[in-house]
């Protein structure tokens, strides 16, 4: 299935405006372009639209047909990418119920990373993700860029965040999958990380630029972000998480899954628990992810980042979090240490990216990868 | 009957300023009426009836005769019952009672009881201050404020009386002068002030606080309820520096304008502790009235304003405080007066990690939507953020700790170290405290090496430190280098400030 960038724009705008998904219409009438070239009776029909919707519906066509699309488009300096088209992701295509096509301001970096010379790794998770778990997407996904990849995630809080970010302080190259148009601001609280995206990675979507965020958007987004990845990896979900959406796509599509292992009491982890005893891979870091994807793309360089040199207090709070994360006061009774020396050499840790401290106020040692 | 015009002066206080009032009584032959002229409010008016009962309680007469009072000047606003002695002195001596000359040069202010005792008033410091500059005879007080009276040195006699009567024969040198010792210098302190050695565990909040009381550095606590900020706020009065003289007496001036000054306490020779309801206005908070008060800012002048649940404040009450912690002083300007108080408090805030406070809980009892502590933290430190150097976490404590309760070092000790280092400021020749650092002066209390350049330079790059959180954590780093009796600020001391800086995700 070929579409242009004209049909792209004309499905985009007529779901954008009848605020619904045109997949299962399409699919009735035998195909976007049919959809596209039926009379407003087959239209509603395939929509399942009947009595007073009709007229309604069939302004939008005349509305949406009078519309230069193409021109609005390229006055946002977004670009529409057609299944079939040459630039369009070879991977996407293979998935169940394909987007007609994706909206993205940076084409060229979109084509690039996913044109299956580099392993293409998605990364997803909890919104409510500790920072154990942020700092492990990070680290991972800085890992795994290392490595040749170039990871996907939906730019949500949280997990998502965090891979972007640690795919970007890797200088790689990071693709954000958004459930509302590419110009929208959703979330607010990562529009910084947006805008690094915007300038070093790209953003996509399947929905026309207006289009504001919606709850059932985002597992529409997560077949795409599964769509486009080799393999999906699961940071931490909670049974219900929409993170295991991503991952039963990937199992649909013959993907590999890896899920990280959380312990039972932690709630927050039992999602990802769960995908590994129904037979997801184990992921306890970058190896696990590279032995389970086979891509030639894979590379030796640059891998593991020399250890930095620590000595005297920093060394001996580094051993201490390292094994049993804690609270500075824990840390220094424990370690029997005067506060300011423990502060010191926290600060310390922190500034050489060894340690973070997580919403309860514990210091962790962070993975090196 | 002799038809006479009698005169007395009274200070009147305007902010914390005085100004000279003249009572002057008039008593004139007609059907017998009492008025009182001269911009007078509800308590001068109400004068009247207490002078009344209060001379003819002493066994005077008050004289049948049209009686006419009034305060000038004429466009100064007089409040307060303070005026109802000089009145009452200026009628005796009017009707003769009293040799018109007993009074010449005297001033006087009270509150008289129905009976002819006297009240005390506020402001009585400022008052005596006004009548020594003004080379005033004497100055008659209610000898409950005799103690702070008793502070001004200089040529006006103070006369401490207890009621009318007392005060007419005083005036009239049928008694001696009482006399008044002013309060002990240096007076003996921190014996009833909260001690830190009630503080169990915590050894990152008590670094905290001695490295935020040896500079002066505004503290933001934020952890769960619970956890003791309120606690250890109080502790931090007793760790400060102790006041000089000069200090104390401003302390006292503004103190007892208040109407805040303790009975029978001659000084204020403790650093004051103020922590206003979060329900506070604007004017509550920085000052404010007709005739202007001081607020809790000014109150808390050289001691300590805790803000707790400083969230729940309204963001205009904070950010009235720009002013005051900008410059240290507060103008509060109103049609009938305007006034400057002093304003230099130690700022002390706490707040809930989130709205259910829990955030930080490890049990997970946090109910806040993804998102919520981020900017709930956001909106916490959003005004007062401008005016933070340390921000800490203060957790839940321990129940072992609780239970253990081994005594830990007590506030004397800490007192003594946040002492030294203080000591050591002034030997740099720095006027102000380390939190008062800026520009170049900033640069020059603290030059760094190239260990320092190194730390900050991760710090900006790493934590995302912007230029005011770079001087905010070399302010910081100079008390703790202070502390370290260092005259440099080493690599260490960056460090240590680097881990108490204010702005810090929650992650």
């Amino acid at each position: 299935m070929t579409l242009s960038t004209a049909d792209v724009c004309a499905l985009a705008l007529l779901a954008h405006h009848l605020g619904r998904d045109l997949q299962r219409a399409a699919r009735r009438a035998g195909g976007p372009r049919s959809l596209l070239t039926a009379s407003d009776d087959v239209f509603c029909a395939a929509l399942g639209v009947s009595g007073a919707g009709r007229a309604r519906v069939a302004g939008v066509r005349r509305q949406v047909a009078q519309t230069d699309a193409e021109a609005v488009l390229k006055a946002r300096g977004i670009t529409a990418i057609g299944a079939g088209d040459g630039r369009a992701s070879p991977l996407l295509a293979q998935a169940f119920d394909p987007p007609f096509g994706v909206f993205t301001t940076a084409p060229g970096r979109c084509a690039e990373a996913w044109d299956g010379r580099r392993p293409v790794i998605a990364i997803v998770g909890s919104r409510r993700a500790g920072v154990a778990s942020t700092a492990f997407a990070a680290s991972l996904a800085a890992g795994l860029v290392r490595r040749g990849a170039v990871i996907v995630s939906g730019l949500a809080r949280g997990v998502d965040a965090a891979a972007h970010r640690g795919a970007l302080d890797a200088a790689g190259t990071t693709i954000a999958v958004l459930g509302a148009g590419v110009d929208s601001s959703y979330p607010r609280a990562n529009r910084a990380l947006r805008k690094r995206i915007d300038a070093e990675g790209a953003v996509v979507s399947e929905y026309w630029p207006e289009t504001l965020p919606a709850p059932w958007r985002f597992p529409a987004r997560n077949r795409i972000v599964a769509g486009i990845a080799h393999a999906v990896v699961v940071v931490d979900a909670a049974a219900t998480s929409g993170a295991l959406i991503t991952a039963d796509f990937a199992v649909e599509l013959g993907r590999p899954v890896l899920a990280v292992p959380h312990p039972p009491w932690e709630a927050g982890g039992a999602g990802a628990v769960n995908l590994i005893a129904t037979g997801a891979a184990v992921c306890r870091g970058v190896d696990d992810v590279v032995d389970e994807v086979p891509h030639p793309g894979w590379t030796d360089l640059g891998g593991a980042v020399p250890p930095t040199e620590l000595e005297g207090t920093a060394a001996r709070v580094f051993d201490r979090i390292r094994t049993c994360p804690g609270r500075l006061d824990e840390l220094v009774s424990h370690l029997s240490l005067e506060a300011r020396e423990v502060s010191a050499a926290l600060a310390e840790l922190e500034l050489a990216g060894l340690a973070v401290v997580d919403a309860q106020q514990r210091w962790l040692a962070q993975p090196t990868h | 009957m002799a038809v006479m015009v009698c005169v007395i002066t009274s200070p009147a206080i305007v902010g914390l300023d005085t100004a000279t009032v003249q009572v002057e009584v008039d008593l004139r032959p007609g059907l017998p009426a009492f008025a009182v002229v001269g911009l007078p409010d509800a308590a001068v008016q109400e004068a009247r009836e207490r002078v009344r009962s209060g001379i003819a309680n002493q066994g005077y007469r008050v004289p049948p005769v049209r009686i006419v009072a009034n305060l000038a000047p004429a466009d100064l606003r007089k409040a307060g019952p303070q005026y109802d002695l000089p009145i009452a002195l200026a009628i005796l001596a009017g009707a003769e009672q009293l040799s018109p000359s007993a009074v010449a040069g005297v001033g006087a202010a009270g509150e008289l009881a129905l009976d002819g005792t006297l009240r005390p008033v506020a402001g009585t410091l400022a008052m005596a201050e006004h009548a020594a500059r003004h080379g005033w005879r004497a100055l008659v007080v209610p000898v409950q404020n005799a103690a702070e009276a008793a502070l001004v040195e200089g040529e006006t006699t103070i006369i401490p009386v207890g009621s009318l009567r007392e005060a007419a024969e005083v005036l009239a040198g049928e008694r001696p002068v009482p006399i008044v010792a002013p309060a002990p210098w240096p007076p003996d302190v921190r014996n009833d002030v909260p001690d830190l050695c009630d503080v169990h565990g915590q050894p990152a909040a008590r670094r905290a606080l001695e490295i935020a009381a040896a500079g002066m550095h505004s503290l933001l606590m934020v952890g769960p309820p619970g956890g003791g900020k309120t606690m250890l706020a109080r502790r931090i009065p007793g760790l400060l520096p102790p006041l000089t003289r000069d200090d104390a007496i401003t302390l006292t001036r503004i103190h007892s304008v208040a109407g805040r000054l303790p009975p029978g306490q001659g000084l204020m020779s403790r650093r004051p502790f103020r922590a206003p309801h979060h329900s506070i206005s604007a004017a509550g908070l920085v000052g404010g009235g007709r005739l202007p008060q001081p607020g809790e800012v000014t109150l808390a002048h050289l001691g300590v304003l805790f803000l707790d649940e400083v969230g729940a404040f309204q963001p205009q009450v904070l950010d009235a405080l720009r002013q005051p912690m900008e410059h240290g002083v507060v103008d509060v300007v109103r049609a009938m007066a305007s006034a400057r108080f002093p304003a230099r408090p130690l700022l002390v805030c706490a707040g809930n990690p989130c709205p259910c406070g829990h955030a930080d809980d490890p049990g997970g009892r946090c109910v806040c939507p993804p998102g919520r502590a981020e900017t709930y933290q956001a909106r916490l430190s959003g005004p007062v953020a401008d005016r933070i150097d340390i921000r800490i976490e203060v957790p839940r404590v321990d129940s072992a700790a609780l239970i253990e309760g081994v005594p830990d070092e007590p506030s004397s000790a800490v007192a003594a170290r946040v002492e030294a280092a203080d000591a050591r400021r002034i030997e740099r020749g720095q006027q102000y405290p380390n939190a008062r650092l800026q520009g170049t002066a900033l640069r020059k209390a603290v030059s760094l090496d190239g260990n320092g350049r190194r730390v900050m330079e991760s710090a900006m790059t790493r934590l995302g430190l912007t230029a005011r959180g770079f001087d905010r954590v070399l302010r910081v780093a100079r008390t703790i280098a202070d502390l370290d009796s260092s005259r440099k600020v080493g690599e260490s001391h960056l460090l240590e400030a680097v881990g108490l800086r204010a702005y810090r995700s929650l992650g």
